[in-house]
């Protein structure tokens, strides 16, 4: 059955990384960590409820919890905005990292969302510096961070809390500069050429995996994560397992210059094309 | 401390610019000649849009700046093609005399030695790019490696969507290098103008110790268009204005072009002293 998934077309995988049926955050630590605490709140204004965030027990040990949360059904889709985050939920999200480096506590940061939300309310709160503040800030979190693409990771929205040491991918998982509709509307002005823009954007696991942007694409169950949710909450248990354990003996230091390179020279895979240039200063 | 006249503007003649015959604020007959002696401002107080060659000739000292990397340039990645190849488009906006979507060097700004970056709107829409976030973090690291102040002029449309996700990872790189100039406690001014929207404030341009927006300029996430096709929202009027994000708490300031130098020189002297 490899064959089939391998000739998915890129709008397939998009429709399968937005399936109704596919598991949210909430669905996977749940199964992670049957005894996750849900914290809420950003300490300023609001909650946001398009990111959930807590602690956890994972492997024996406490793990903070961060995860884009969709909805279920229409009235939760409207209570979780689609998963798209406020500048309120980038502020919660940040107030967990500060914790979890309080108490030692690796951060596992699950991603699964069209954007940052592209409304009035995001603006006049703040959302741009929201998310810069917060990026900025991961690189002076001072424990493991992984983050995992689960379904959609669209724009500075994803990015804002997929800083991490190590980036994964569920298989059908997509993760794009904006999301298909969203670049169609820029590119072309009309947002129904989204087909176009998704297979021009490269956005597919497989291709973020080439591109050097992600260290591993967690297989899914055949047909996608919802066919079997356990079994997808089993593989992404063990790839937790391979990155953060190792992770979890660096001395802080070293945690944060690698933290700094990865994203530094992330580029690296096409930057080293003789046509672009040196990649790396020369010392002068 | 009155920081006026002499200093207010810089003594490097500003290039000419594309400019329309008439002011589209006040309507009077624009004379490009007078114009470009007021850093093009109309006396009606319109900002026109400048070019990073334009904003390179105002802000350093005469004769002091220093171009850096220039010759690190884009390529087509991901075999772009629709609406427009993308490597045409790097080829074409090369052939215009045009170097990326940020250009960045070493300068001094009444006598403070600073590094300095700037979009150029021109390029793509000031898109970030690879070569963008290449030249701003280098720039970042040499700033905080010699304790020199990093001024950014931000005139963007956010991450270019012709290099994909690799646009996207600009973002960290930029702030990743911030992060560490900002450890090193060393001043980070960022001056906002007309327009700078998506991964650009949303990286870097809104973490300045002081964020200046020139009057008039649109800032924000995600633009107008784009809001109303999402969310059906009727905007309010002045939405995203300069003096909007003055109001919103995202920028310290409002500065007329005219007085941007002066104000500049007199933040690099304040936070270039020693405690």
């Amino acid at each position: 059955m490899a064959a089939q998934r391998d000739t998915l077309s890129i709008w397939q995988v998009v429709e399968l990384a937005r399936h109704q049926d596919r598991p949210y955050a909430l669905d996977y630590i749940r199964r992670l960590a049957p005894d996750f605490v849900e914290l809420h709140g950003d300490r300023v204004s609001h909650d946001d409820p398009a990111v959930v965030a807590g602690l956890g027990t994972w492997r024996g040990r406490t793990v903070v919890f961060l995860g884009q949360q969709k909805g279920r059904n229409l009235a939760e889709r409207v209570a979780r905005n689609w998963g798209m985050m406020h500048p309120e939920g980038f502020r919660k999200a940040m107030r967990m990292a500060r914790q979890a480096v309080k108490f030692g506590f690796p951060i596992i940061s699950l991603v699964d969302t069209p954007g940052a939300y592209p409304g009035e309310s995001a603006e006049e709160r703040g959302i741009s510096s929201a998310i810069g503040a917060a990026i900025l800030e991961w690189f002076q979190i001072e424990v493991p961070v992984v983050a995992v693409v689960i379904g959609e990771g669209s724009s500075g929205g994803a990015l804002g809390i997929a800083v991490a040491d190590r980036v994964l991918m569920l298989e059908n998982s997509l993760y794009t500069v904006a999301s298909p509709e969203a670049a169609a509307s820029i590119v072309w002005r009309d947002n129904a050429r989204k087909v176009e823009a998704a297979e021009q954007l490269q956005i597919t696991s497989r291709d973020l995996l080439a591109m050097g942007v992600v260290e591993e694409v967690v297989r899914e169950p055949e047909g996608g994560a919802h066919t079997d949710v356990d079994a997808a909450a089993r593989a992404l248990d063990e790839a937790l397992g391979r990155h953060l354990d190792p992770l979890l003996r660096l001395p802080t230091a070293d945690l944060l210059q690698h933290r700094y390179e990865r994203f530094r020279y992330i580029d690296s895979l096409v930057a080293a094309d003789p046509r672009f240039g040196p990649k790396v200063e020369p010392k002068v | 401390m009155v920081l006026e006249g002499g200093i207010a503007m810089s003594g490097g003649k500003l290039p000419p610019i594309a400019l329309t015959t008439n002011c589209p604020s006040c309507g009077v007959g624009l004379v490009p000649e007078d114009l470009r002696e007021q850093v093009y401002v109309c006396d009606c107080g319109h900002h026109f849009r400048m070019h990073a060659d334009a904003w390179i000739a105002m802000l350093p000292d005469e004769g002091t700046w220093r171009e850096r990397w220039g010759d690190v340039r884009p390529h087509d990645l991901l075999e772009w093609k629709v609406p427009k190849p993308y490597q045409e488009t790097i080829e074409q906006a090369r052939e215009e005399g045009l170097n990326e979507a940020v250009r960045i060097g070493t300068a001094r700004l009444a006598g403070h030695d600073i590094w300095l970056a700037v979009f150029d709107f021109r390029f793509v829409g000031g898109t970030l790019s690879i070569v963008a976030g290449e030249r701003l973090a280098r720039g970042l690291e040499q700033a905080t490696a010699t304790q020199t102040p990093y001024v950014l002029v931000a005139a963007t449309g956010g991450a270019r969507m012709q290099e994909g996700v690799l646009a996207l990872m600009q973002m960290a790189k930029v702030n990743g290098a911030l992060s560490r100039l900002h450890r090193a406690g060393v001043p980070y001014l960022s001056v906002l103008t007309d327009p700078t929207y998506g991964g650009t404030p949303a990286s870097l341009a809104l973490q300045g110790d002081v964020n200046i927006a020139e009057p008039g300029a649109s800032i924000g996430f995600t633009g107008p268009r784009i809001i109303r096709q999402a969310t059906y929202a009727e905007l309010p009027p002045g939405f995203q204005s300069a003096d909007y994000q003055l109001r919103c708490g995202q920028v310290d300031m409002v500065v007329p072009r005219t007085e941007l130098r002066g104000r500049l020189a007199h933040l690099l002297t304040l936070y270039g002293r020693s405690p």
